[in-house]
């Protein structure tokens, strides 16, 4: 007795904690270039939210990030843009690995050598410029050197918090692929661009090389400064082009019109789409049953009214709990053996909260079907959904009797049984008289 | 050979004679007329009774039918079933008359007119059990 409400205290102390839907511990692998008090305030907004750090030099082995193939982090946070070389724990082909055991990634990137989170980077669909190739803008007219760029965010964005004022940017930016589960973060401004040099007297030459490389000139709002994917395990990884974005100067610095920079709330609200805190929505429940019935069966017939019910729930992690969530509207149900015989939306149900309900009639065809929610939209969590349930012919007792189509025949066979009645009745009455007659006859 | 014959025969009967007087040419009206009187003259009355059920089931099947091809032929287990017990107990109501003809008694000396038709009405009965129980 005592021991469970220990466990269940411990619970509770351990779910107050917890911020993300994951988990809260994190690793911060820092280059020892970088000075960890430099970036305190993007740390102290992460560790008031209840994450746990654990600081770690990108030279030092330990404290290991997997340890007997049991991932020992929920997030890993990767700021060391300039070091070649990392441990053999944070290779490419590790953090690859990370996400698959579905812990999520912040990475940052460099501008200035070509490193191995750089190539990880294209592995994700990004492509990266030449190093040593920082975005450089002129505009707005500022003091700060034409590598630091104030950069306006997303008007509405999934992710981002509404109205936020302009961030300051230093670093590489990078292109999309038209890859489905990227999410784009933040993008360069329009006359922005990337190139080697800031000073303008080899303009022309830059021009000259895009044209010959083919690929056209690094510039313009299409280039990505940070970018969000989500893998198919769920997990997500966020690659940032510059990491002096999360860093207090850049924090506490004054954009050009003397209002304070945006990037102290950019970093949180890209870390927690990152730790899967916001955007993480899960399917609590599934279930079938036909029209006026509660339970699901073994099997449908054809043509069986059936209800689909889904319930749905979002991640809070102001109350780190689980709430039902009924803000979907484009949600889908298919009724699918091979092709979806049914493609019908699946609409949350007023007054229920977090539930989703369809009724739709079972197709005129026996198979086996199964029920697919399959829910992809940038940003959210994937929801995925499959139930499979056989759909059969009706057995032979489950058609319908005596149809008013078939009077004649009921008629026909219960006059020919009336009829044989009357004979026999008219043959035995018949029959004495007859008899007696035949008996005297013989006689 | 006697069931078909006398069926024919007594076909007549149930449309008006005084109608086929008037459209039949005279030799063929004299004919029918003739044959008529000769059935009506010959026949027992208990033979007449079977001539009667046995047309009463031709024209319950016949109509059957005709529904099955204009109509519908859904649900065709009761057609089967409506249309088989008019068939079924025309052929053994025309056995029962085969056997209980006098003028067969050559053939079923044998058979007393209550054996067969002890016959008849166990084959009926059995016949109607299978009947409704393919109709529903």
């Amino acid at each position: 007795m005592f021991f469970k409400r220990v466990v269940a205290l411990l619970g509770l102390v351990l779910a107050a904690c917890a911020r993300s839907s994951t988990g809260d511990s994190v690793l911060v692998v820092l280059d020892s270039s970088l000075d960890k008090e430099a970036y305190s305030v993007f740390w102290d907004g992460l560790v008031d939210k209840g994450y746990s750090l654990t600081f770690r030099s990108h030279k030092d082995a330990r404290p290991a990030v997997v340890e007997d193939e049991v991932a020992q982090f929920n997030h890993v946070v990767v700021f060391a843009p300039d070091s070649k070389n990392l441990p053999q724990d944070l290779t490419p082909q590790s953090l690859v690995a990370l996400l698959d055991k579905g812990t999520n990634l912040l990475l940052a990137l460099s501008s200035k050598k070509q490193t191995t989170i750089n190539t990880l980077a294209s592995e994700f669909s990004l492509v990266l410029p030449p190093p040593g190739t920082p975005l450089i803008s002129h505009f707005p007219a500022r003091d700060t050197p034409a590598t630091v760029v104030p950069v306006p965010p997303p008007h509405a964005h999934p992710v981002l918090t509404a109205g936020l004022p302009p961030v300051w940017f230093s670093g590489v930016p990078f292109a999309y692929t038209p890859n489905p589960l990227l999410l784009p973060l933040l993008n360069a401004p329009a006359e922005a661009f990337a190139a080697d040099t800031t000073s303008d007297a080899g303009a022309d030459a830059v021009v000259e090389a895009a044209d010959r490389a083919g690929e056209g000139l690094w510039a313009g709002s299409s280039l990505a400064l940070a970018a969000g994917f989500q893998a198919t395990t769920g997990a997500r990884a966020t690659f940032v082009g510059g990491v002096e974005m999360f860093s207090n100067e850049f924090a506490q610095k004054e954009l050009p019109q003397g209002k304070l920079s945006g990037n102290k709330q950019f970093a949180q609200d890209v870390a927690s789409w990152s730790f899967q805190e916001s955007n993480a929505l899960r399917i609590d429940k599934v279930k079938h049953h036909r029209v006026n019935e509660t339970e699901p069966r073994e099997t449908y017939t054809i043509n069986d009214n059936v209800v689909f019910t889904m319930h749905v729930s979002k991640f809070n992690s102001n109350k780190d709990t689980w709430e039902p969530y009924s803000g979907i509207q484009d949600m889908q149900l298919e009724f699918t053996m091979l092709d979806p015989h049914i493609r019908t939306a699946l609409s949350p149900v007023p007054g229920q909260p977090g539930e989703y309900s369809v009724t739709f009639r079972v197709p005129d065809r026996h198979g086996v079907f199964k029920f697919i929610v399959d829910h992809k939209r940038k940003g959210w969590t994937h929801l995925q959904s499959t139930t499979v349930v056989p759909v059969v012919p009706p057995q032979h007792d489950e058609y319908p009797r005596f149809l008013s189509a078939a009077w004649p025949y009921y008629i026909g066979a219960m006059s020919t049984s009336v009829g044989f009645v009357l004979f026999s009745a008219l043959w035995l009455a018949g029959d004495d008289r007859e008899g007696k007659k035949k008996g005297i006859k013989t006689e | 050979m006697a069931p078909k014959s006398t069926a024919a025969a007594k076909q007549p009967t149930t449309s008006t004679p005084s109608a086929l007087h008037e459209t039949s040419p005279a030799a063929a009206g004299n004919a029918v007329q003739s044959l008529l009187k000769a059935y009506n003259e010959t026949t027992s009355p208990r033979l007449k009774l079977i001539d009667a059920f046995l047309v009463f089931l031709m024209i319950a099947g016949v109509l059957q039918f005709v529904y099955c091809v204009l109509v519908t032929n859904f649900p065709f287990n009761a057609f089967l079933a409506g249309f088989g017990s008019c068939v079924g107990q025309f052929v053994l109501t025309a056995s029962l008359r085969s056997q209980v003809n006098p003028a067969n008694r050559n053939e079923f000396k044998d058979v007393s007119p209550e054996r067969a038709f002890a016959d008849f009405a166990l084959g009926s009965v059995v016949l109607h059990f299978f009947v409704y129980n393919f109709l529903g």
